[in-house]
């Protein structure tokens, strides 16, 4: 957070400087102090920083990948004439455990092909989601476990 | 130039999106499967259609706050989704009669 | 075909798109059966409402119409909470499980 700061402090500076505060100087300077932040990061230790903000950006990109993927098999399943679905709801055992972390996996569930997050467990070690296409639930959970789950656990662990 | 034929571009596909919502949700069995297609389709046509709106604005103020928008709906729209199915299957609603799993009951 | 010609084009064939998408949602509303589907058939009603406003903002450049997509956005998300609420609320109703139950002996 404190890096995030300094970022910031670094844009300002830049837009100071070029004495221009308009959206694209600012975010360009937002993105040159990000590259020199990136260039000492050996001597202050803060690698970190930025494996965590590719991370969480490969999540972002994975989450509107799969957005587009979801509407997409529902129009392919909606304009079939013969709509043949089997849906359900499995339980899915959640290894995330703070609060914040099932939320965004619920909600990007939902967004995500064929499934939608109805409950979970009073004792939170289960993610009830209903999905279009139940007939393969153990296929179901190792997509969702191999998939957000492992990335937001890369992204915020 | 390439502004108006990527915006009329996007209004056609979000347009698009939000039809098969709707024939989705006349068509599915039931209000758990219905919800997938008001979720996700209608979610994605109305997003599209606001990116649209927010590339031929042509001013920063404007696209800023047409794509909070689309970022306010695509938070928003799992979440009532997710607020009505517990809600249906809390009081009662069944599933469909086709439905083949339902390991929520099972646990209770 | 200029592209101002193409986006013309592509705004009427989204309206008619929208109309349609309209009047199917608005049939499961007054369709129902149960609750739920009602509410969240008035939930894509402001979807497929606030894609109207967007691509009427689109055809005549009135950049205001964007405040008045994003207020609506918020009134229908609340609007959809409360009802899932009301729903939790009530239970099934009693016509509602007459129904319901009349549906699942037919098949």
């Amino acid at each position: 957070m404190n890096l995030l700061l300094m970022n910031m402090l670094l844009m300002l500076c830049w837009a100071a400087v070029t004495g221009n505060f308009s959206e694209l100087n600012l975010l360009f300077g937002f993105l040159l102090g990000l590259f020199s932040l990136w260039l000492i990061r050996e001597q202050t230790g803060t690698g970190g920083y930025f494996g965590r903000t590719l991370r969480i950006f490969s999540l972002l990109l994975l989450f509107i990948r799969e957005l587009a993927l979801s509407a997409f098999r529902v129009a392919v399943l909606v304009l079939s004439p013969r709509m043949e679905t089997k849906p359900g709801i499995f339980a899915f055992p959640l290894t995330v455990d703070r609060d914040f972390e099932i939320t965004l996996l619920a909600n990007l569930i939902t967004l995500t092909p064929g499934t939608l997050s109805v409950d979970v467990s009073a004792d939170r070690k289960h993610l009830y989601v209903h999905a279009i296409d139940c007939s393969d639930i153990p296929g179901n959970v190792a997509d969702i476990a191999n998939g957000f789950e492992r990335k937001i656990l890369n992204a915020f662990r | 130039m390439m502004a108006p034929v990527l915006a009329g571009v996007l209004v056609i596909v979000g347009a698009f999106f939000a039809l098969i919502a709707a024939i989705g949700l006349i068509r599915l069995p039931d209000v758990y499967s219905r919800m997938h297609a008001a979720s996700k389709a209608g979610t994605v046509g109305s997003g599209l259609m606001m990116i649209a709106l927010a590339i031929v604005s042509g001013d920063s103020g404007t696209a800023a706050r047409a794509l909070a928008g689309v970022i306010f709906f695509v938070l928003t729209a799992p979440i009532a989704a997710h607020l009505l199915a517990r809600a249906a299957y809390k009081v009662g609603y069944p599933l469909w009669h086709g439905s083949v799993a339902d390991e929520m009951s099972d646990a209770e | 075909m200029s592209a101002f010609h193409f986006l013309d084009f592509a705004i009427s064939i989204a309206l008619v798109m929208l109309t349609l998408s309209f009047f199917l949602t608005c049939y499961r509303v007054v369709v129902g059966p149960t609750l739920p589907d009602r509410i969240m058939a008035l939930d894509m009603l402001v979807g497929v409402v606030i894609g109207f406003i967007a691509v009427i903002g689109v055809k005549t450049g009135y950049h205001l119409y964007v405040d008045i997509a994003l207020a609506l956005g918020l009134v229908g998300f609340l609007a959809t909470v409360a009802f899932a609420r009301f729903v939790l609320e009530r239970g099934v109703g009693d016509h509602e499980r007459a129904l319901l139950e009349d549906r699942e002996g037919k098949r």
